[in-house]
């Protein structure tokens, strides 16, 4: 009788270093970027332009990230206060509109429900437009509301596109809530907003602090339209402040890539630390529905 | 009868309140949204222009001239090919690295790479192409390792056939992370006791990957085929800051000509192009994504 | 290839849960011998399917030895032999059936994978297919057949292969009350006929009177009695396994040298003994009557009120409570009813009261 083992004992071992040693390959791959955008901030003005990229910088000095440390302070600044509200108040307000579109989406009455897929289907798709071309009815509508150049007008024009947004992250979230439990605090005759707040809202948490750090990225990174509502120097928001410091004669290279590094730092930050909730929450998703 | 529409009366008064605070931010700004897209839709059957200071009437004029264009058809060219690009080694490798990191035991070990491979998407599109051109370099960039090995340096962004494939390198790096998470979630979501009855069974972990995970996750297959196309659409900032502005042919997406089209002043054939590209979004992707997630939902 | 044996040797199985670590299985160890069809019983979470995962290849043991045919195929923190390579044929308690492929395609899966010939992947499939009659279901998926047809699918992919032994997991617990017995029958004759070495884990113990020739109880991840199903449900080791494995009395009572009492009854034992013990006697041991039974083999225990009488299948299920203490209650079978607040006397059988201390 053929003994059982003897067949590929091997094999089975082989496969799981093989399985680790792609994925490592991958992970050097991909972390290539942002491995050069660090190391490269810490080389001298001479090293930054004959050194190749991918090797770290024999004197390592901390000079260009001093030297842009104060320039990107108050950019930093006005980030955090845009991005961060801006992002709260559009995930909340997305979330109260999601919540608005998913009641509605089952009622009884037949005319409410095509209504209201319809009205979703409509502003899914103006999701689409790219919204550079956006830039003449933006800054129109936002110098009519005499919010050039100040907190408010970037925030609402932010709002503009992240409620929609947020709105129909937040929906394919609630659409994973058992309904049963929505139809029995209705019976309890518990009102619509206190139904969302109180039951549904922890409910569907993961979900919404993956739309809100997907938006808060989303509004941290966003570069048109800073670009476009600020004038002066004093409001830029980080990304348009990095921008200046990229391209043309006389660029600091280093300096191009320590501004690129210290950018980065909030979303990157909130990345690796909350990464895991967004994950989560995508994962919790996914497990809702299987095939 | 009555007591039902009583009771219909009663419910309404009851919960009217309530959804109005509900729904008026959101319908707000997507009013304001909806404008803002409908105010670009109105513009592109204008004839607004550098030659035409004065906004008029122009029925498809604009959509005519620039179909016409020679570059117009250059960068839908690229878009296409970028879409289909993205789509295919998006899901491609999407399902691969999903499958390599479904095997691995450790959970925590998982989230990391997982986080690795998604992580160029929590950094500005603007920096991301600033670090990619510098790797792009032909002296200092990638080339020096490949110098170093014996291999020819590539002219990346220099050469004809390879500047625009430079360009979708550097995207497939920025979302395959996407996909993966979504086969991920559809991998992990399978009964773990089906995965053993395949070990069990004499599967290996590639047969286990081909004919179990993936055949189960259609779900993610279309959510994760929708995003692709979407982001692909949208491509601006990578070839903009690539380039160093807007007119690069070589590496033109729709959405950049449609930005070189406003910076040289055709106003409307700008808009024409930006309508061009919201239909086609809207045409490919919404009735993928309402199937999608209508089966989604309705499950 | 058939396995000989099967031996289990001082396995001890901890998970760490929120921090502590939490003992599925303490020192087990066991053997089964050559086509024995071996039964593991068990309440929920006791470690019986821990076990069975153990010696299907999917956990590994914290400590101890398995050996197949004396080949060490797992021990301490390792799995020497995979599942893969242990020819092993396992149904799971949901039965784990591939849901994208067709029935046919789930029962061939198994030997594609071992590279055999279609021509004999076709033969083999449809050998199996007419022994559990599910032929004509072949070409549809899970998702379309009913419980029953999905188990017989899933027994057809863990005997296509020809294993060395068939590992059953809670087979039927999934199953409607119904279709139960057909299946539990199906079994029995798959095993009959294929003689194949079967290990079979329940909580149920009408599925190890049905298909098991030994069983092996497992309490709080220990192995505390191995025998014969009727030889476990007759000399029960304790109170515990008494109760696990079928319907009892289970009560405090005092000894006072032969003399058992509870509540107002008086039970006559076998031996003399002092002090309180803890008593089981099963409902089939006990018998009421309006008069007196002239039948050496029941002995009259007191006088007793009928509390509750249902019906239940064909028999009257009957709570009595003692005469003169109406909190000694018994549970017993009958043939005919009783009236609520009747008096009756009743009875047990002979050598049917077990006493554990």
């Amino acid at each position: 009788m053929r003994s059982i083992s003897r067949r590929k004992p091997r094999a089975h071992l082989a496969g799981s270093a093989v399985k680790y040693l792609v994925i490592n390959i991958i992970a050097i791959l991909w972390l290539i970027p942002v491995y050069s955008m660090i190391i490269n901030g810490f080389k001298s003005d001479l090293a930054v332009t004959s050194t190749p990229v991918l090797v770290p910088p024999r004197t390592p000095t901390a000079g260009p990230y001093l030297a842009v440390v104060g320039p990107l302070a108050r950019p930093i600044l006005n980030s955090l206060i845009v991005a961060v509200s801006g992002s709260v108040i559009a995930t909340i307000l997305g979330t109260m509109g999601a919540y608005f579109f998913y009641s509605l989406s089952t009622s009884w009455r037949r005319t409410l429900t095509v209504l209201s897929d319809a009205v979703f289907a409509i502003i899914a798709m103006g999701t689409f437009i790219p919204y550079q071309s956006t830039i003449i009815p933006l800054t129109r509508l936002i110098v009519s509301l005499n919010g050039l150049d100040t907190f408010s007008g970037l925030i609402i024009a932010m709002l503009v596109f992240y409620v929609p947004t947020a709105a129909l992250l937040m929906s394919i979230f609630l659409a994973v809530i058992p309904r049963s439990v929505v139809e029995a605090a209705r019976i309890d005759s518990a009102s619509e907003l206190k139904i969302l707040f109180r039951v549904v809202l922890p409910l569907a948490f993961p979900g919404f602090i993956s739309t809100l750090i997907f938006v808060l990225i989303q509004t941290w990174n966003n570069f048109f339209i800073p670009l476009v509502l600020t004038t002066t120097p004093n409001m830029r928001l980080v990304p348009v402040a990095v921008q200046a410091y990229t391209g043309g004669y006389g660029t600091l290279y280093n300096e191009s890539f320590a501004v690129a590094v210290l950018g980065s730092l909030v979303p990157l930050v909130i990345f690796i630390f909350l990464g895991r909730y967004f994950i989560r929450g995508l994962m919790a998703l996914g497990a809702g529905k299987g095939v | 009868m009555t007591s039902h529409r009583r009771k219909t009366n009663r419910w309404l008064r009851r919960s009217i309140p309530s959804y109005l605070v509900l729904s008026t931010p959101t319908i707000l700004f997507s009013a304001l949204l909806l404008y803002v897209v409908g105010w670009n839709f109105y513009l592109s059957f204008t004839n607004w222009s550098l030659l035409n200071p004065k906004i008029g009437f122009a029925g498809l004029t604009s959509y005519v001239q620039v179909v016409h264009q020679s570059y117009f058809i250059n960068s839908l060219i690229h878009s296409s090919v970028l879409a289909v690009v993205l789509v295919a080694v998006g899901n491609g490798l999407g399902i691969l690295l999903a499958g390599l990191l479904f095997f691995i035991n450790s959970s925590r070990l998982r989230t990391v790479y997982l986080s690795i491979i998604i992580y160029p998407l929590a950094i500005s599109m603007a920096i991301n192409s600033v670090v990619w051109l510098w790797l792009y370099n032909y002296r200092l960039g990638v080339n020096w390792i490949l110098t170093r090995v014996g291999l020819p340096a590539v002219p990346w962004l220099f050469s004809r056939s390879l500047a625009f494939p430079s360009i979708m390198i550097i995207t497939i790096w920025a979302y395959t992370g996407l996909a993966t998470l979504f086969y991920l979630a559809s991998y992990i979501n399978m009964d773990k006791s089906v995965i053993e009855a395949a070990m069990i069974d004499r599967a290996g972990p590639l047969k286990i990957l081909r004919s179990i995970l993936v055949p189960n996750s259609l779900n993610s297959f279309i959510v994760s085929t929708a995003l692709l196309l979407i982001f692909s659409l949208r491509i601006f900032t990578v070839p903009y800051v690539v380039s160093g502005g807007p007119t690069n042919t070589l590496l033109q997406t729709l959405v950049v000509y449609m930005y070189y089209l406003f910076t040289t002043e055709y106003f409307s054939q700008s808009a024409a192009v930006a309508s061009i590209i919201t239909l086609i979004a809207v045409a490919i992707v919404i009735p993928y994504a309402l199937i999608g997630i209508r089966r989604w939902i309705r499950t | 290839m058939r396995l000989t044996n099967i031996r289990v040797v001082g396995v001890h199985k901890a998970f760490r849960k929120r921090g502590k670590e939490v003992n599925a299985l303490s020192d087990v160890s066991l053997r089964i011998g050559d086509r024995e069809s071996f039964g593991i019983l068990g309440p929920s979470g006791a470690g019986k399917t821990t076990l069975m995962r153990i010696i299907a290849g999917l956990e590994v043991p914290t400590r101890g030895d398995l050996y197949f045919d004396d080949e060490l195929v797992s021990s301490e923190g390792r799995i020497i032999v995979p599942p893969q390579e242990r020819n092993i044929g396992m149904v799971f308690q949901t039965w784990a059936l591939y849901p994208n492929m067709s029935a046919y395609e789930n029962i061939a899966f198994p030997l594609k994978n071992a590279k055999q010939k279609p021509s004999e992947i076709a033969r083999k499939v449809e050998e199996v297919a007419e022994t559990l009659e599910i032929t004509h279901i072949l070409d549809r998926r899970p998702s379309e057949i009913s419980g029953g047809q999905q188990q017989r699918v899933a027994l057809a992919r863990a005997l296509v292969k020809n294993p060395s032994v068939l590992l059953l997991d809670e087979p039927f617990s999934n199953l409607d009350a119904k279709v139960r017995d057909s299946a539990r029958a199906l079994v029995r004759k798959i095993q009959r006929d294929l003689q194949i070495t079967t290990i079979l884990v329940s909580h149920d113990p009408a599925d190890i009177f049905a298909n098991a020739e030994r069983v092996g109880v497992i309490f709080d991840g220990k192995l505390v009695q191995v025998g014969s199903p009727s030889e476990v449900y007759s000399t029960p080791v304790s109170l515990g396994v008494a109760r696990l494995i079928g319907d009892i009395n289970d009560f405090e009572g005092e000894v006072a040298g032969s003399a058992l009492s509870y509540g107002g009854f008086t039970i006559p034992l076998e031996r003399s003994m002092n002090g309180k013990v803890r008593v089981g006697i099963r409902p089939e041991n006990l018998r009421v009557a309006q008069g007196l039974i002239q039948d050496e083999d029941w002995l009259l225990m007191g006088k007793a009120v009928v509390q509750v009488s249902s019906y239940m299948g064909g028999v009257y299920k009957i709570l009595v409570a003692s005469s003169d203490h109406r909190d000694a209650v018994l549970s017993l079978i009958s043939e005919r009813p009783y009236q609520i607040s009747e008096e009756v006397n009743v009875y047990v059988r002979k050598h049917g009261v077990m006493v554990f201390d």
